[in-house]
């Protein structure tokens, strides 16, 4: 009986603050992604066309630090604005998967602290696997 | 430019619409789009599509979570297998010729397009195996007549085992691997037919974004391409689910399976000429 109240409970914190996660982030990203796009017609329209022909030949011109968007930031660059957009998009599953092992880590349901860990641990060492190449 | 931005945008809106009125997602039609229209490289394809699975699946998911169609437990502990199996194949796409990739993605398509046509109807069963019991993944749906009626899960070992290769398919070729997730949940795991749709829908965004993770961090994501593909197929499956109760999705089954194959032998083709 302990265990129903407690899983009602539980489903009840997720089902309320997931979708406000999810669509929270998902308009950040999305209102900062149309501010990159727009000012890249705005202020750089011929970088652009440019860059757009360079990746059809394959040649990708990513992988800047977060130090450098930052910089870009700062300067109005609208490729590090674009390139931050989609950095915040990709918080979507991080943030929600954390969220859900904090609730599970402090109602004390360890099967489900285990497995949202695992996802956790599986999504940063996809990063890590991706510097690594 | 705006001639790019504006073909790109109409692409991404396009493969958006048709992916949430076909229920395969956009990722299925927004690859080979970019590869056979744009020109674009297999890989910087997928990893935009990625970023656009990881949005799409964030938009869709805000309602079902909310109204209690997504089985959460099932998704947490099923994510396990997905993300192991994206990891891996985001990391093989980094090593896997171009030519590979879009055969694979051929064969991947022809499988969604069988898929499209032999899914079926419930069998909703009212008591759960022993392990899914004792991890308390049954839940609840609302009868015709409104009443909540319980449903049972089985199986977990053998959904779970579907769902690592869906996670490398995703990792793989960008696309969020519903098919193969919805029929894990369907066929095997006996979850009821909208539960399992909505449990996809959410999965798909942890799958996707595991993948997307390694491509960004590896600097396979083109902001150029990825940021308008995102926009519009987020806007292009937004406006195909406001659509979707409005149509005869079962009419529209066949049309879809027909440009599924169309683009299998298309993308087929051109990977085979070039192996």
């Amino acid at each position: 009986m302990e265990t129903s109240i407690q899983t009602g409970e539980e489903d009840r914190i997720l089902r309320t603050w997931t979708p406000l996660i999810l669509r929270t982030i998902l308009i950040l990203s999305s209102v900062i992604l149309v501010v990159g796009v727009a000012q890249t017609i705005v202020k750089a329209p011929g970088f652009y066309v440019q860059r757009f022909r360079a990746i059809q030949q394959g040649h990708l011109h990513a992988g800047e630090s977060l130090a450098t968007l930052a910089a870009g930031i700062r300067h109005g660059d609208s490729h590090a604005i674009t390139t931050i957009g989609l950095y915040v998009l990709t918080l979507v599953p991080l943030v929600r998967v954390a969220f859900t092992f904090i609730l599970f880590l402090k109602e004390r349901d360890f099967v489900y602290v285990t497995a949202t860990a695992y996802v956790l641990a599986g999504l940063i060492a996809g990063m890590m696997l991706g510097r690594i190449g | 430019m705006l001639t790019i931005l504006g073909g790109l945008l109409a692409l991404s809106i396009g493969a958006g619409f048709i992916g949430a009125l076909s229920g395969l997602g956009g990722g299925v039609f927004i690859v080979p789009g970019l590869v056979v229209l744009a020109h674009i490289p297999m890989h910087v394809a997928v990893g935009a599509s990625l970023i656009s699975v990881v949005a799409t699946s964030a938009g869709a998911s805000v309602a079902f979570v909310r109204d209690g169609w997504t089985n959460l437990r099932v998704a947490i502990i099923l994510e396990c297998a997905t993300v192991t199996g994206a990891v891996t194949g985001a990391y093989m796409a980094g090593v896997i010729s171009p030519p590979v990739l879009e055969l694979l993605f051929a064969l991947m398509m022809l499988q969604s397009a069988w898929f499209a046509m032999t899914r079926h109807g419930d069998e909703i069963l009212a008591q759960s195996d022993e392990l899914c019991e004792r991890l308390r993944l049954g839940g609840q749906v609302p009868d015709d007549d409104g009443t909540m009626r319980p449903y049972g899960v089985v199986n977990l070992r053998g959904g779970a085992a579907l769902m690592v290769i869906a996670g490398v398919m995703s990792g793989l070729l960008g696309v969020g691997a519903g098919a193969v997730k919805v029929a894990a949940m369907d066929y095997l795991m006996k979850l009821p037919l909208k539960v399992s749709s909505a449990t996809s829908n959410f999965m798909i965004g942890v799958t996707a974004g595991a993948g997307a993770l390694v491509f960004l961090a590896r600097g396979d994501i083109a902001a150029s391409v990825a940021a308008p593909v995102a926009l519009g197929v987020t806007a292009g499956a937004l406006a195909g689910s406001r659509v979707l109760p409005h149509v005869n999705v079962g009419a529209l089954r066949i049309l879809f399976v027909i440009i599924l194959v169309l683009i299998a032998l298309e993308m087929g083709w051109r990977a085979y000429s070039r192996i």
